[in-house]
């Protein structure tokens, strides 16, 4: 965590139009000597070096909120990717020192999923991005997020919460602050629950060779993880394998309507035997 | 096929999570999972057994009859040879 904290020290200033010999055109990035270089159709620019931190290139007339969502996806992702961390598509919470995430595509209902759980007095851990530090061969450690809490309109009527002020950049989206506040440091991951949509709440445990399959990912992070450490099909295996070994998993269904919600958040308290509060949807 | 099968180390890697093994052909990056009967055929592959000595554990471990064991044990082979991932003579 201090690490990245160390690397990802922002300053001003112009960043290069090349790296690695090859040119970056504006709406490119490229990972290339162990540094990242993008370059966003709006101006902005972004470079990471190793031990310098991150430079930010601010176009006339700037968006700054898009500079920050840039700066929270793509660029932290790049560099806690090149510092060895993995990432996972991911909104987790926290309870009794261990960290319970939820996954699945955009639009599953991640991040609602963590502000309901929010309500019932569990704190967040991250939204979006669940970065995993897996040096030590016989833990999975999972790094608190450094992403704000954000939801959809769909998302806010659901857990009845109010955004604090518009994410902006076109993402239709509110930043919300934590119901139960945010932990801020490293935790194991005890759980992985794949969220899906369906008629009625149900619950399964993913069993043998499914959780192998199931960490299969396209989230944009795993690009980026991919371009900075550039695994064989060999490492790639074992690191998945070990998750699956290491890591329970389950699968959530669930109806996206506003009794189905709060369903959802009963049953996947009482599976994973978090303690929650009473219904307050 | 009658000597012993050997596994082509390094085409492959393995995995075993709960009950179940699972295979990747390192190049084509295909994978197997194997329960019952392929599971305990590929965990025998060791160098040590030929494909009969392979039916005639499986005989005794699995409550069927050894010409369907054989046969499964026949086609799982043929799959493994075929993807390069065993050899035998």
């Amino acid at each position: 965590m201090a690490a990245m904290a160390h690397e990802t020290r922002c300053h001003y200033g112009e960043v290069p139009r090349e790296l690695g010999g090859l040119p970056v055109e504006p709406g490119f990035r490229i990972i290339a000597d162990g540094q990242f270089l993008l370059r966003c159709a709006s101006g902005f620019g972004y470079h990471y070096v190793p031990g310098a931190g991150i430079t930010i290139e601010r176009p006339n007339h700037a968006d700054p909120d898009e500079e920050s969502l840039w700066l929270n996806g793509s660029v932290y992702a790049a560099v806690a990717c090149l510092n060895g961390l993995y990432p996972v598509h991911a909104s987790a919470v926290a309870s009794g020192g261990q960290v319970y995430a939820f996954t699945g595509p955009p639009g599953a209902g991640k991040s609602t999923m963590i502000t309901g759980l929010g309500l019932r007095g569990l704190a967040m851990f991250c939204d979006d991005t669940l970065l995993l530090d897996l040096s030590d061969p016989q833990a999975v450690i999972a790094l608190p997020g450094h992403k704000r809490l954000k939801l959809t309109d769909h998302a806010l009527a659901l857990t009845g919460l109010a955004g604090e002020q518009p994410v902006g950049a076109g993402t239709g989206k509110s930043y919300v602050v934590p119901p139960a506040g945010d932990v801020r440091e490293p935790l194991p991951l005890a759980r992985l629950v794949f969220l899906e949509e369906g008629p009625s709440a149900q619950w399964r445990t993913i069993e043998g060779a499914e959780r192998f399959v199931r960490l299969a990912d396209d989230h944009y992070t795993q690009d980026i993880y991919h371009e900075a450490q550039r695994p064989d099909r060999a490492a790639l295996f074992a690191q998945r394998a070990r998750l699956a070994q290491q890591v329970g998993m389950a699968r959530l269904v669930r109806p996206l309507s506003a009794a189905g919600f709060a369903a959802s958040l009963d049953l996947a308290a009482q599976r994973l035997g978090l303690p929650i509060k009473e219904n307050q949807l | 096929m009658t000597g012993e099968l050997v596994k082509a180390v390094g085409r492959f890697s393995e995995t075993t999570i709960d009950t179940e093994t699972v295979v990747m052909d390192l190049d084509s990056g295909d994978f197997f999972s194997l329960t019952g009967t392929a599971a305990a055929v590929w965990q025998r592959i060791d160098g040590t057994r030929s494909r009969e000595a392979l039916i005639a554990e499986l005989v005794i471990e699995y409550p069927m009859a050894p010409a369907e064991i054989a046969g499964d044990v026949d086609a799982f082979l043929a799959q493994l040879l075929s993807a390069g991932l065993i050899a035998g003579t």
